[in-house]
């Protein structure tokens, strides 16, 4: 007969510190492989596109002005990012990176949650050219 | 005068207090006992199957992995196995090896979750709250290997993404050193509590041959004495150079539940660090075409709760040209219905708890073919039968 075979575990527990943490008074450090945001680097891009098709959440679209000149400009949805890693492993130049560190995204809007990556002139570009879309005019350096 | 037999039906569900996913139940009573039980299911129905089909192969591995929130890399692995076998590659050794440590570290998770769930139902909570707690240590190692705890994503379509570093190998033994003296102590609780084996002694019991009969899988099964196990009888991953115990219990009660899945873990500790210490040096991806060529394909891999199947097939195109899952707690269910009969129905939660039900892995569409017929429905046809269905 043996009744309370957990008794001897609270006791020692009522002089111990909670498990739980104080979060967010208190903070762990981050793991070394988590993932978190994405990051983009432009010098390195093709435009071979192949992150966009791999991404199971549609998270990312690229647009391309100048595939020759290297002119790309990345939208990148947080919020329908899954954080699968599968886009940094399907680029096959190494402009693609989870961060580890900024994890803590949660926005009261869904206007950060888009971002776009690329040369300032080229998201200029894409602005005008979508502020008016019957003149397209035409990109400061193509012209 | 003619006396009326009155059948008064319980309902439960589908939002109800003992478990976090919906179901609808009936128990018919007679008094506190339990007459008959009827399931319902489906209220979580998500279609994932027909989205596989405008997926690519590479964007499907993501979203299997969702069909369950406590085993997702194990669907991974069902997956990817087929998908590999179709495309006709085999993984490096090392890229094996982390697959089924992660797919044990899970069992582990799994588990711990469940004698937490378990013992919640029983009304146990301090055994509750301190195996939760302690489960802490697996997700910390999933965190520490992959950077995520819950959704892992190690897999790759030919690989792995993580590899495991000399220090991440100490630290996972020594996270499975704490956890052995700690389900050592569970086990110890579990069977001599004589306040909780008055909950689980004898309740819901389940000859050998009915659990046969009923179609039960994992656990469920072997707590009857059923040996059955999908990575003994055809190993995958590591399992063939490691191979696993089955954990048998004769008793079919739920007492017998707890401790095959307590031995179960202890099983999963011990093919850990038997593969960790013996880690094969290679690659961690193969390559993988982007067009898998036409072909079908059945993977059973073992998951927590029992045999997981996978049926691919492929017209030889970017896309799948038909998946079909079956989980295990689908298999389970029909045992809930049989053994309920006879029991109070104080005892029904901890019934239900008992096969580990999951009810986002089940909802799955299940057609019960008549004895005499048999039927083929189109997805016009079935679109019609849905519409006048819930008309």
């Amino acid at each position: 007969m043996s009744i309370g075979t957990m008794f001897g575990d609270i006791i020692k527990s009522l002089f111990k510190k909670p498990a739980t943490e104080k979060y967010p008074f208190e903070r762990k450090a981050e793991p070394e492989r988590l993932r978190s945001k994405l990051h983009w680097e432009p010098e390195k891009c093709t435009g071979c596109m192949m992150c966009v098709k791999d991404c199971p959440a549609n998270a990312l679209e690229l647009e391309v002005i100048d595939r020759a000149k290297k002119q790309f400009v990345m939208r990148y949805y947080i919020d329908r990012c899954t954080f699968c890693d599968q886009c940094v492993r399907s680029c096959r130049f190494d402009c693609l990176h989870l961060s580890n560190d900024e994890w803590e995204l949660a926005s009261l809007g869904a206007v950060p949650m888009t971002i776009t990556y690329g040369r300032e002139e080229d998201i200029q570009f894409l602005l005008d050219k979508k502020a008016n879309p019957d003149n397209p005019g035409g990109h400061p350096e193509c012209n | 005068m003619q006396e009326k037999v009155e059948k008064f039906i319980v309902p439960i569900g589908p939002q109800h207090p003992a478990l976090k996913e919906p179901g609808h139940f009936e128990f018919s009573v007679d008094g506190e006992e339990v007459t008959g039980a009827t399931i319902r299911l489906g209220f979580v129905h998500r279609g994932i199957e027909k989205m596989t089909e405008s997926r690519t192969w590479i964007q499907n591995l993501y979203m299997l992995e969702r069909v369950c929130g406590i085993c997702s890399h194990v669907h991974g692995i069902a997956y990817t196995l087929g998908v590999e076998k179709l495309a006709g590659v085999t993984v490096p050794p090392r890229a094996q090896a982390i697959r089924t440590i992660v797919l044990e570290l899970e069992r582990i998770q799994s588990h711990m979750l469940w004698l937490g769930v378990a013992a919640h139902e029983g009304g146990f909570d301090t055994l509750f709250m301190y195996s939760w707690r302690d489960r802490e240590t697996v997700m910390d190692l999933f965190e520490l290997i992959s950077g995520n705890r819950v959704q892992h994503s190690v897999n790759l379509v030919g690989g792995v993404k993580y590899d495991i570093t000399p220090e991440q190998k100490q630290k996972v033994l020594d996270g499975l050193n704490y956890l052995e003296g700690r389900i050592q102590y569970y086990e110890k609780i579990i069977t001599t509590d004589d306040t909780f084996l008055g909950r689980t002694r004898n309740v819901g019991k389940m000859t050998k041959e009915e659990a046969t009969l009923l179609g039960a899988v994992g656990p469920t099964a072997r707590a009857s004495g059923v040996e059955r196990d999908v990575r003994v009888e055809s190993p995958y991953a590591s399992y063939p150079g490691h191979p696993v115990n089955i954990v048998l219990d004769e008793g079919g009660d739920l007492t017998s539940r707890f401790i095959v899945r307590i031995r179960e873990m202890f099983e999963s500790i011990r093919v850990i660090r038997e593969i960790l210490t013996n880690l094969p040096e290679s690659e961690l991806t193969v390559r993988v075409p982007r067009r898998i060529p036409a072909g079908e394909v059945i993977s059973r891999v073992e998951a927590p709760r029992g045999e997981l199947f996978y049926y691919i097939k492929s017209a030889g195109g970017e896309n799948p040209y038909r998946i079909k899952i079956r989980t295990p707690s689908l298999c389970n269910w029909g045992t809930i219905s049989s053994v309920a009969v006879g029991h109070k129905l104080a005892d029904m939660p901890m019934l239900l708890v008992g096969i580990d039900p999951c009810f986002s892995c089940n909802d799955r569409l299940v057609t019960v073919r008549k004895e005499t017929s048999s039927q083929t429905m189109y997805w016009e046809d079935l679109r019609k039968y849905g519409v006048e269905y819930y008309q």
